[in-house]
Protein backbone atom coordinates (compact mmCIF):
# COMPACT_ATOMS: atom_id res chain seq x y z
CA UNK A 1 0.00 0.00 0.00
CA UNK A 2 3.10 2.37 0.69
CA UNK A 3 4.81 1.58 -2.42
CA UNK A 4 1.35 2.41 -4.49
CA UNK A 5 0.94 6.06 -2.58
CA UNK A 6 4.64 6.35 -3.17
CA UNK A 7 4.20 5.88 -6.90
CA UNK A 8 0.91 7.36 -7.48
CA UNK A 9 2.78 10.32 -6.18
CA UNK A 10 5.85 10.35 -7.88
CA UNK A 11 3.96 10.25 -10.95
CA UNK A 12 1.61 12.74 -9.93
CA UNK A 13 4.66 15.28 -8.89
CA UNK A 14 5.43 14.17 -12.69
CA UNK A 15 2.31 15.00 -14.61
CA UNK A 16 2.69 18.86 -12.63
CA UNK A 17 6.50 19.00 -13.56
CA UNK A 18 5.75 18.36 -17.13
CA UNK A 19 2.31 20.28 -16.57
CA UNK A 20 4.98 23.55 -15.52
CA UNK A 21 7.36 22.72 -18.46
CA UNK A 22 4.38 23.18 -20.96
CA UNK A 23 4.21 26.81 -20.12
CA UNK A 24 7.47 27.76 -19.06
CA UNK A 25 8.68 26.76 -22.65
CA UNK A 26 8.74 28.56 -25.92
CA UNK A 27 9.25 26.03 -28.21
CA UNK A 28 5.83 24.67 -29.71
CA UNK A 29 7.19 21.33 -29.88
CA UNK A 30 8.46 21.13 -26.32
CA UNK A 31 5.50 22.11 -24.99
CA UNK A 32 3.39 19.58 -27.04
CA UNK A 33 5.92 16.45 -25.76
CA UNK A 34 5.81 17.85 -22.44
CA UNK A 35 2.21 17.84 -22.43
CA UNK A 36 2.16 14.18 -23.53
CA UNK A 37 4.13 13.16 -21.06
CA UNK A 38 2.33 14.79 -18.57
CA UNK A 39 -0.14 12.82 -19.75
CA UNK A 40 1.61 9.71 -19.67
CA UNK A 41 2.53 10.01 -16.17
CA UNK A 42 -1.16 10.32 -15.14
CA UNK A 43 -1.34 7.36 -17.42
CA UNK A 44 1.36 5.62 -15.09
CA UNK A 45 -0.48 6.79 -12.07
CA UNK A 46 -3.75 4.64 -12.99
CA UNK A 47 -1.35 1.69 -13.77
CA UNK A 48 0.05 2.64 -9.98
CA UNK A 49 -3.08 2.62 -8.88
CA UNK A 50 -4.15 -0.96 -10.72
CA UNK A 51 -6.16 0.31 -13.36
CA UNK A 52 -4.27 -0.90 -15.91
CA UNK A 53 -6.86 -1.29 -19.15
CA UNK A 54 -7.52 2.59 -18.38
CA UNK A 55 -3.43 3.20 -17.60
CA UNK A 56 -2.42 1.56 -20.71
CA UNK A 57 -5.37 2.95 -22.92
CA UNK A 58 -4.71 6.95 -21.52
CA UNK A 59 -0.85 6.49 -22.30
CA UNK A 60 -1.51 4.85 -25.71
CA UNK A 61 -3.89 7.33 -27.09
CA UNK A 62 -1.99 10.83 -25.64
CA UNK A 63 1.38 9.43 -28.01
CA UNK A 64 -0.51 10.23 -30.85
CA UNK A 65 -2.90 13.06 -30.13
CA UNK A 66 -0.76 15.29 -28.67
CA UNK A 67 1.98 14.10 -31.57
CA UNK A 68 -0.66 15.75 -34.08
CA UNK A 69 -1.44 18.56 -32.32
CA UNK A 70 2.52 19.28 -32.34
CA UNK A 71 2.61 19.69 -35.90
CA UNK A 72 -0.67 21.79 -35.90
CA UNK A 73 1.02 23.91 -33.61
CA UNK A 74 4.22 24.31 -35.67
CA UNK A 75 1.63 24.99 -38.56
CA UNK A 76 0.13 27.79 -36.80
CA UNK A 77 2.09 29.29 -34.21
CA UNK A 78 4.55 32.40 -35.28
CA UNK A 79 7.62 31.38 -33.70
CA UNK A 80 7.30 27.13 -33.78
CA UNK A 81 10.46 26.67 -32.63
CA UNK A 82 10.45 29.70 -29.87
CA UNK A 83 14.22 30.86 -31.30
CA UNK A 84 12.84 34.31 -32.29
CA UNK A 85 12.36 35.39 -29.02
CA UNK A 86 8.58 36.49 -29.37
CA UNK A 87 6.51 36.01 -26.24
CA UNK A 88 3.40 34.41 -26.43
CA UNK A 89 1.38 34.57 -23.23
CA UNK A 90 -0.77 37.15 -22.35
CA UNK A 91 -3.38 37.89 -19.74
CA UNK A 92 -0.98 37.20 -16.66
CA UNK A 93 -2.33 38.08 -13.90
CA UNK A 94 -5.83 36.79 -14.65
CA UNK A 95 -4.14 33.30 -15.58
CA UNK A 96 -2.08 32.97 -12.45
CA UNK A 97 -4.94 34.34 -10.10
CA UNK A 98 -7.30 31.53 -12.44
CA UNK A 99 -4.53 28.71 -12.12
CA UNK A 100 -4.19 29.69 -8.03
CA UNK A 101 -7.95 29.46 -7.76
CA UNK A 102 -8.76 26.17 -9.31
CA UNK A 103 -5.46 24.54 -7.40
CA UNK A 104 -7.14 25.56 -4.10
CA UNK A 105 -10.52 24.58 -5.50
CA UNK A 106 -9.23 21.34 -6.21
CA UNK A 107 -6.80 20.61 -3.35
CA UNK A 108 -9.67 21.26 -1.32
CA UNK A 109 -11.84 18.99 -2.97
CA UNK A 110 -9.64 16.64 -2.44
CA UNK A 111 -8.82 17.02 1.16
CA UNK A 112 -12.64 17.42 2.31
CA UNK A 113 -14.38 14.94 0.08
CA UNK A 114 -15.46 11.35 2.18
CA UNK A 115 -13.67 9.31 -0.59
CA UNK A 116 -15.62 6.28 1.43
CA UNK A 117 -13.13 3.36 2.80
CA UNK A 118 -10.31 2.53 0.96
CA UNK A 119 -10.57 -0.88 -1.65
CA UNK A 120 -8.19 -3.78 -0.08
CA UNK A 121 -8.88 -5.91 -3.18
CA UNK A 122 -9.22 -5.08 -6.40
CA UNK A 123 -10.46 -7.46 -9.35
CA UNK A 124 -7.38 -8.41 -11.62
CA UNK A 125 -6.27 -6.56 -14.87
CA UNK A 126 -8.40 -9.37 -17.30
CA UNK A 127 -11.59 -9.37 -14.85
CA UNK A 128 -11.69 -5.46 -14.91
CA UNK A 129 -11.07 -5.19 -18.89
CA UNK A 130 -14.02 -7.58 -19.81
CA UNK A 131 -16.31 -5.66 -16.91
CA UNK A 132 -15.48 -2.28 -18.61
CA UNK A 133 -16.12 -4.38 -21.83
CA UNK A 134 -19.81 -5.60 -20.71
CA UNK A 135 -20.08 -1.55 -19.28
CA UNK A 136 -19.51 -0.39 -22.55
CA UNK A 137 -21.20 -2.56 -24.79
CA UNK A 138 -24.00 -3.19 -21.79
CA UNK A 139 -25.68 -0.03 -20.15
CA UNK A 140 -23.39 2.75 -21.28
CA UNK A 141 -23.55 1.97 -24.67
CA UNK A 142 -25.81 4.60 -26.24
CA UNK A 143 -23.61 7.19 -24.02
CA UNK A 144 -21.03 6.03 -25.85
CA UNK A 145 -22.41 5.36 -29.07
CA UNK A 146 -24.04 8.11 -29.02
CA UNK A 147 -20.69 10.14 -28.44
CA UNK A 148 -18.31 8.30 -31.02
CA UNK A 149 -21.30 9.18 -33.45
CA UNK A 150 -21.16 12.59 -32.73
CA UNK A 151 -17.36 12.80 -33.23
CA UNK A 152 -17.78 11.15 -36.56
CA UNK A 153 -20.00 13.37 -37.68
CA UNK A 154 -17.77 16.36 -37.31
CA UNK A 155 -14.94 15.01 -38.43
CA UNK A 156 -16.89 14.44 -41.47
CA UNK A 157 -18.19 17.90 -41.35
CA UNK A 158 -15.22 19.50 -40.92
CA UNK A 159 -13.69 17.91 -44.31
CA UNK A 160 -17.16 18.58 -46.18
CA UNK A 161 -16.51 22.25 -44.64
CA UNK A 162 -12.94 22.35 -45.82
CA UNK A 163 -13.16 20.68 -49.19
CA UNK A 164 -15.77 22.88 -51.19
CA UNK A 165 -13.89 26.00 -50.43
CA UNK A 166 -11.51 24.88 -52.54
CA UNK A 167 -14.08 23.27 -55.15
CA UNK A 168 -15.90 26.78 -55.29
CA UNK A 169 -12.63 28.58 -56.02
CA UNK A 170 -11.56 26.59 -58.63
CA UNK A 171 -15.38 26.80 -60.20
CA UNK A 172 -15.35 30.35 -60.02
CA UNK A 173 -12.18 30.30 -61.88
CA UNK A 174 -13.17 28.16 -64.89
CA UNK A 175 -16.93 30.69 -64.70
CA UNK A 176 -14.15 33.22 -64.84
CA UNK A 177 -11.63 32.09 -67.12
CA UNK A 178 -14.84 31.12 -69.42
CA UNK B 1 16.23 -14.61 -14.89
CA UNK B 2 13.69 -14.55 -17.97
CA UNK B 3 13.88 -11.15 -18.05
CA UNK B 4 17.97 -11.83 -19.17
CA UNK B 5 16.93 -14.23 -21.58
CA UNK B 6 14.40 -12.54 -23.07
CA UNK B 7 16.64 -9.44 -23.82
CA UNK B 8 19.63 -11.86 -24.97
CA UNK B 9 17.13 -13.69 -27.10
CA UNK B 10 16.54 -10.09 -28.53
CA UNK B 11 19.94 -8.78 -28.60
CA UNK B 12 20.86 -11.91 -30.44
CA UNK B 13 18.05 -11.78 -32.63
CA UNK B 14 19.09 -8.07 -34.18
CA UNK B 15 22.49 -9.16 -34.52
CA UNK B 16 21.36 -11.89 -36.74
CA UNK B 17 19.37 -9.83 -38.78
CA UNK B 18 22.01 -7.23 -39.38
CA UNK B 19 23.70 -10.41 -40.65
CA UNK B 20 21.62 -11.28 -42.67
CA UNK B 21 20.88 -7.39 -43.89
CA UNK B 22 24.37 -7.03 -44.33
CA UNK B 23 24.56 -10.86 -46.52
CA UNK B 24 21.60 -9.27 -48.62
CA UNK B 25 23.16 -5.69 -49.64
CA UNK B 26 27.10 -6.86 -49.67
CA UNK B 27 26.59 -10.14 -50.73
CA UNK B 28 29.41 -11.27 -47.83
CA UNK B 29 28.19 -13.20 -45.37
CA UNK B 30 30.27 -12.02 -42.09
CA UNK B 31 29.32 -12.92 -38.69
CA UNK B 32 31.52 -9.95 -37.29
CA UNK B 33 30.34 -7.46 -39.61
CA UNK B 34 27.74 -5.73 -36.92
CA UNK B 35 30.47 -5.76 -34.02
CA UNK B 36 32.88 -3.88 -36.26
CA UNK B 37 30.47 -1.60 -37.96
CA UNK B 38 29.16 -0.65 -33.98
CA UNK B 39 33.04 -0.21 -32.43
CA UNK B 40 33.18 1.47 -35.54
CA UNK B 41 30.58 3.95 -34.50
CA UNK B 42 31.95 3.96 -30.99
CA UNK B 43 35.12 5.12 -32.08
CA UNK B 44 33.66 8.16 -34.34
CA UNK B 45 33.49 11.66 -33.31
CA UNK B 46 29.46 11.91 -32.02
CA UNK B 47 28.46 15.50 -33.57
CA UNK B 48 26.33 17.46 -32.24
CA UNK B 49 24.58 20.01 -34.44
CA UNK B 50 24.30 23.55 -34.21
CA UNK B 51 21.58 25.15 -32.00
CA UNK B 52 19.80 21.80 -31.62
CA UNK B 53 17.17 20.62 -29.25
CA UNK B 54 19.37 19.08 -27.14
CA UNK B 55 16.73 17.14 -24.85
CA UNK B 56 15.30 15.64 -27.48
CA UNK B 57 18.46 15.10 -29.52
CA UNK B 58 19.70 13.43 -27.08
CA UNK B 59 16.55 11.46 -25.76
CA UNK B 60 15.18 9.98 -29.03
CA UNK B 61 17.43 7.28 -29.89
CA UNK B 62 17.29 6.14 -26.47
CA UNK B 63 13.73 6.23 -26.40
CA UNK B 64 13.66 4.42 -29.91
CA UNK B 65 15.48 1.65 -27.75
CA UNK B 66 13.54 1.35 -24.71
CA UNK B 67 9.89 1.45 -26.49
CA UNK B 68 10.99 -1.40 -28.74
CA UNK B 69 12.13 -3.36 -25.76
CA UNK B 70 8.97 -2.45 -23.98
CA UNK B 71 7.10 -3.98 -26.38
CA UNK B 72 9.32 -7.20 -26.27
CA UNK B 73 8.34 -7.63 -22.69
CA UNK B 74 4.81 -8.47 -22.58
CA UNK B 75 5.44 -11.17 -26.18
CA UNK B 76 6.04 -14.88 -24.89
CA UNK B 77 8.51 -17.04 -26.57
CA UNK B 78 7.61 -19.65 -24.18
CA UNK B 79 4.30 -20.57 -22.09
CA UNK B 80 6.42 -19.18 -18.90
CA UNK B 81 8.95 -17.56 -20.83
CA UNK B 82 7.64 -13.55 -20.88
CA UNK B 83 8.73 -10.54 -18.91
CA UNK B 84 5.04 -9.32 -17.98
CA UNK B 85 2.08 -11.37 -18.77
CA UNK B 86 -0.50 -8.28 -18.68
CA UNK B 87 -3.81 -8.50 -18.88
CA UNK B 88 -4.21 -6.29 -21.24
CA UNK B 89 -0.86 -7.12 -23.94
CA UNK B 90 -2.28 -7.07 -26.93
CA UNK B 91 -3.15 -3.47 -26.23
CA UNK B 92 -0.23 -2.43 -24.27
CA UNK B 93 2.13 -3.70 -27.61
CA UNK B 94 0.26 -0.73 -29.14
CA UNK B 95 0.91 1.27 -26.46
CA UNK B 96 4.50 1.22 -26.72
CA UNK B 97 5.16 1.22 -30.66
CA UNK B 98 2.93 4.43 -30.21
CA UNK B 99 5.69 6.01 -28.87
CA UNK B 100 8.29 5.04 -32.15
CA UNK B 101 6.37 7.99 -33.33
CA UNK B 102 7.13 10.02 -30.49
CA UNK B 103 10.86 9.33 -30.84
CA UNK B 104 10.81 9.61 -34.66
CA UNK B 105 9.61 13.16 -34.38
CA UNK B 106 11.71 13.58 -31.26
CA UNK B 107 14.89 12.78 -33.98
CA UNK B 108 13.28 15.08 -36.56
CA UNK B 109 13.25 17.78 -34.59
CA UNK B 110 16.30 17.95 -32.41
CA UNK B 111 18.72 18.16 -34.45
CA UNK B 112 17.70 21.43 -36.14
CA UNK B 113 18.11 19.98 -39.56
CA UNK B 114 15.64 20.69 -42.44
CA UNK B 115 15.90 16.98 -43.99
CA UNK B 116 15.56 15.38 -40.27
CA UNK B 117 12.41 17.55 -39.23
CA UNK B 118 10.81 16.88 -42.58
CA UNK B 119 11.72 13.07 -42.62
CA UNK B 120 10.09 13.43 -39.05
CA UNK B 121 6.82 15.21 -39.93
CA UNK B 122 6.45 12.61 -42.52
CA UNK B 123 6.35 9.63 -40.32
CA UNK B 124 3.48 11.23 -38.63
CA UNK B 125 1.41 10.94 -41.70
CA UNK B 126 2.53 7.58 -41.96
CA UNK B 127 1.28 7.28 -38.59
CA UNK B 128 -2.14 8.17 -40.20
CA UNK B 129 -2.01 5.52 -42.70
CA UNK B 130 -0.97 2.29 -40.67
CA UNK B 131 -2.01 2.88 -37.24
CA UNK B 132 -5.48 1.69 -37.76
CA UNK B 133 -4.32 -1.13 -39.91
CA UNK B 134 -2.21 -2.26 -36.30
CA UNK B 135 -4.81 -1.81 -34.26
CA UNK B 136 -7.96 -3.14 -36.33
CA UNK B 137 -6.33 -6.67 -37.12
CA UNK B 138 -5.28 -7.39 -33.35
CA UNK B 139 -9.48 -6.18 -32.92
CA UNK B 140 -9.99 -9.01 -34.38
CA UNK B 141 -6.94 -11.41 -32.66
CA UNK B 142 -8.52 -10.35 -29.64
CA UNK B 143 -12.03 -11.45 -30.67
CA UNK B 144 -10.93 -14.82 -31.31
CA UNK B 145 -8.87 -15.46 -28.02
CA UNK B 146 -11.46 -13.70 -26.70
CA UNK B 147 -8.50 -11.95 -24.35
CA UNK B 148 -6.03 -9.13 -24.76
CA UNK B 149 -3.61 -11.50 -23.10
CA UNK B 150 -0.83 -12.61 -25.42
CA UNK B 151 -0.57 -15.66 -24.19
CA UNK B 152 -4.45 -16.89 -24.23
CA UNK B 153 -3.92 -15.28 -27.89
CA UNK B 154 -1.29 -17.92 -28.56
CA UNK B 155 -2.92 -20.98 -26.98
CA UNK B 156 -6.41 -19.41 -29.16
CA UNK B 157 -3.75 -21.03 -31.67
CA UNK B 158 -3.32 -24.43 -30.97
CA UNK B 159 -5.48 -25.88 -33.11
CA UNK B 160 -5.31 -23.58 -36.17
CA UNK B 161 -3.20 -20.58 -36.41
CA UNK B 162 -4.56 -17.14 -37.03
CA UNK B 163 -2.79 -16.81 -39.94
CA UNK B 164 -4.86 -19.60 -41.72
CA UNK B 165 -8.08 -18.38 -39.44
CA UNK B 166 -7.43 -14.83 -40.82
CA UNK B 167 -5.29 -14.43 -43.48
CA UNK B 168 -6.41 -11.11 -44.53
CA UNK B 169 -5.74 -9.26 -40.98
CA UNK B 170 -2.28 -11.06 -41.31
CA UNK B 171 -1.53 -9.75 -44.69
CA UNK B 172 -2.81 -6.24 -43.48
CA UNK B 173 -0.85 -6.26 -39.93
CA UNK B 174 2.38 -7.78 -41.90
CA UNK B 175 1.88 -4.21 -44.06
CA UNK B 176 1.14 -1.96 -41.32
CA UNK B 177 4.24 -3.65 -39.03
CA UNK B 178 6.77 -2.81 -41.75
CA UNK B 179 5.24 0.73 -41.96
CA UNK B 180 5.81 1.34 -38.11
CA UNK B 181 9.37 0.02 -38.32
CA UNK B 182 9.90 2.46 -41.32
CA UNK B 183 11.55 -0.39 -43.43
CA UNK B 184 11.78 -0.33 -47.28
CA UNK B 185 9.41 0.57 -48.77
CA UNK B 186 7.82 2.26 -46.00
CA UNK B 187 11.61 4.14 -45.11
CA UNK B 188 9.86 7.47 -45.56
CA UNK B 189 11.39 9.48 -42.37
CA UNK B 190 14.95 8.15 -43.50
CA UNK B 191 14.59 7.96 -47.20
CA UNK B 192 18.23 8.02 -48.92
CA UNK B 193 17.01 8.89 -52.36
CA UNK B 194 15.31 12.11 -51.24
CA UNK B 195 16.06 13.18 -47.72
CA UNK B 196 19.57 12.17 -47.40
CA UNK B 197 19.12 9.98 -44.31
CA UNK B 198 16.63 12.13 -42.75
CA UNK B 199 15.91 11.63 -39.44
CA UNK B 200 19.36 9.32 -39.39
CA UNK B 201 21.04 12.33 -41.09
CA UNK B 202 22.13 14.29 -38.11
CA UNK B 203 23.50 11.76 -36.44
CA UNK B 204 26.57 10.01 -35.75
CA UNK B 205 29.02 8.20 -33.72
CA UNK B 206 27.40 6.54 -30.58
CA UNK B 207 23.87 8.17 -30.79
CA UNK B 208 23.54 7.14 -34.40
CA UNK B 209 24.62 3.39 -33.03
CA UNK B 210 22.08 3.50 -30.83
CA UNK B 211 19.65 4.63 -33.48
CA UNK B 212 20.08 1.38 -35.32
CA UNK B 213 20.04 -0.77 -32.79
CA UNK B 214 16.91 0.59 -32.12
CA UNK B 215 15.44 -0.05 -35.22
CA UNK B 216 16.60 -3.79 -35.61
CA UNK B 217 15.37 -4.35 -32.10
CA UNK B 218 12.05 -2.91 -33.45
CA UNK B 219 11.90 -5.07 -36.56
CA UNK B 220 12.54 -8.09 -34.09
CA UNK B 221 9.80 -6.73 -31.82
CA UNK B 222 7.14 -6.04 -34.51
CA UNK B 223 8.63 -9.48 -36.08
CA UNK B 224 7.68 -11.36 -32.64
CA UNK B 225 4.58 -9.53 -32.54
CA UNK B 226 3.48 -11.00 -35.92
CA UNK B 227 4.49 -14.51 -34.53
CA UNK B 228 2.60 -14.27 -31.44
CA UNK B 229 -1.15 -13.16 -32.89
CA UNK B 230 -0.35 -14.82 -36.33
CA UNK B 231 2.11 -17.69 -36.64
CA UNK B 232 1.14 -19.77 -33.24
CA UNK B 233 3.59 -18.03 -30.92
CA UNK B 234 5.40 -21.34 -29.59
CA UNK B 235 3.13 -23.72 -30.89
CA UNK B 236 5.35 -26.40 -33.10
CA UNK B 237 6.06 -30.30 -33.01
CA UNK B 238 9.48 -31.57 -31.91
CA UNK B 239 11.52 -28.64 -30.75
CA UNK B 240 10.80 -26.52 -27.78
CA UNK B 241 8.45 -23.66 -27.55
CA UNK B 242 11.18 -20.84 -27.29
CA UNK B 243 13.08 -22.45 -30.25
CA UNK B 244 9.97 -22.34 -32.43
CA UNK B 245 9.12 -18.97 -31.49
CA UNK B 246 12.76 -17.25 -32.15
CA UNK B 247 12.20 -19.28 -35.76
CA UNK B 248 9.15 -17.84 -36.55
CA UNK B 249 10.49 -14.34 -35.47
CA UNK B 250 13.58 -14.57 -37.32
CA UNK B 251 11.69 -15.86 -40.59
CA UNK B 252 9.03 -12.60 -40.77
CA UNK B 253 12.26 -10.58 -39.42
CA UNK B 254 13.69 -12.04 -42.85
CA UNK B 255 10.86 -12.07 -44.79
CA UNK B 256 10.28 -7.80 -43.79
CA UNK B 257 13.46 -7.15 -45.08
CA UNK B 258 13.20 -9.43 -48.48
CA UNK B 259 10.11 -7.52 -49.04
CA UNK B 260 11.88 -3.94 -48.53
CA UNK B 261 14.96 -4.99 -50.97
CA UNK B 262 12.74 -6.13 -54.08
CA UNK B 263 10.10 -3.05 -53.97
CA UNK B 264 10.44 0.58 -54.74
CA UNK B 265 10.14 3.53 -51.92
CA UNK B 266 5.97 4.28 -52.20
CA UNK B 267 5.10 7.98 -52.01
CA UNK B 268 3.64 9.26 -48.63
CA UNK B 269 -0.04 10.54 -50.71
CA UNK B 270 -0.04 6.67 -52.45
CA UNK B 271 0.44 5.39 -49.17
CA UNK B 272 -2.24 7.22 -47.36
CA UNK B 273 -5.16 6.51 -49.89
CA UNK B 274 -4.48 3.05 -50.10
CA UNK B 275 -4.43 2.27 -46.86
CA UNK B 276 -7.55 4.31 -46.28
CA UNK B 277 -9.66 3.43 -49.62
CA UNK B 278 -8.04 -0.20 -49.31
CA UNK B 279 -6.84 -1.16 -46.08
CA UNK B 280 -8.95 -0.05 -43.58
CA UNK B 281 -12.28 -1.04 -45.23
CA UNK B 282 -10.00 -4.12 -45.75
CA UNK B 283 -9.62 -4.39 -41.95
CA UNK B 284 -13.63 -4.20 -41.07
CA UNK B 285 -14.15 -7.06 -43.29
CA UNK B 286 -11.41 -8.97 -41.39
CA UNK B 287 -13.35 -7.93 -38.41
CA UNK B 288 -16.99 -8.99 -39.96
CA UNK B 289 -15.97 -12.44 -40.83
CA UNK B 290 -13.60 -13.35 -38.01
CA UNK B 291 -16.62 -11.67 -36.07
CA UNK B 292 -19.12 -14.50 -38.35
CA UNK B 293 -16.91 -17.66 -37.95
CA UNK B 294 -16.61 -17.34 -34.28
CA UNK B 295 -20.66 -16.91 -34.02
CA UNK B 296 -20.86 -20.06 -36.97
CA UNK B 297 -17.88 -22.33 -36.49
CA UNK B 298 -18.29 -23.79 -33.06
Amino acid sequence: MYAQAFFVAVFGLAAIGFGVVVFRTSSMVRSALALLFSQTAVGCMFLAMQTEFLGVLQIMMMATEMSIMAIFMVMFMMDPGGLGGMDMSHQKRFSIGAGVSAAVVAIAVALLSDWGPVAEQVPDAEAQTRALGMELLGRSMMIFETAGITILTAMIAATAVAIPVKNLASKDNKEASE
Amino acid sequence: MTVAIVLLALLGSAWLLAVIEGWMTTGRLSPAAPLYSGLAHLGRESIVPRSPDRVFFEAAPVLLLVVAVLGMAVLPLAPDLIIADLGTGALFINAALAYVLVAVIMAGWGPDGAYAMIGGWRFLGQLIAYSMLIVMPITAVAMRAESLVNTAIVSSQAGLWNIVYQPLGFVLFFIAAMALAFRAPFDLPTAEGDLGGGVDAEYTGVRLAVLRLARLTLVVTLASATTVFYLGGWHGPLFPPWAWSLVKTLAVAVSMLLVGRYLPRIREADLMRWCWILGIPLALVNIIIVGLLILVVP
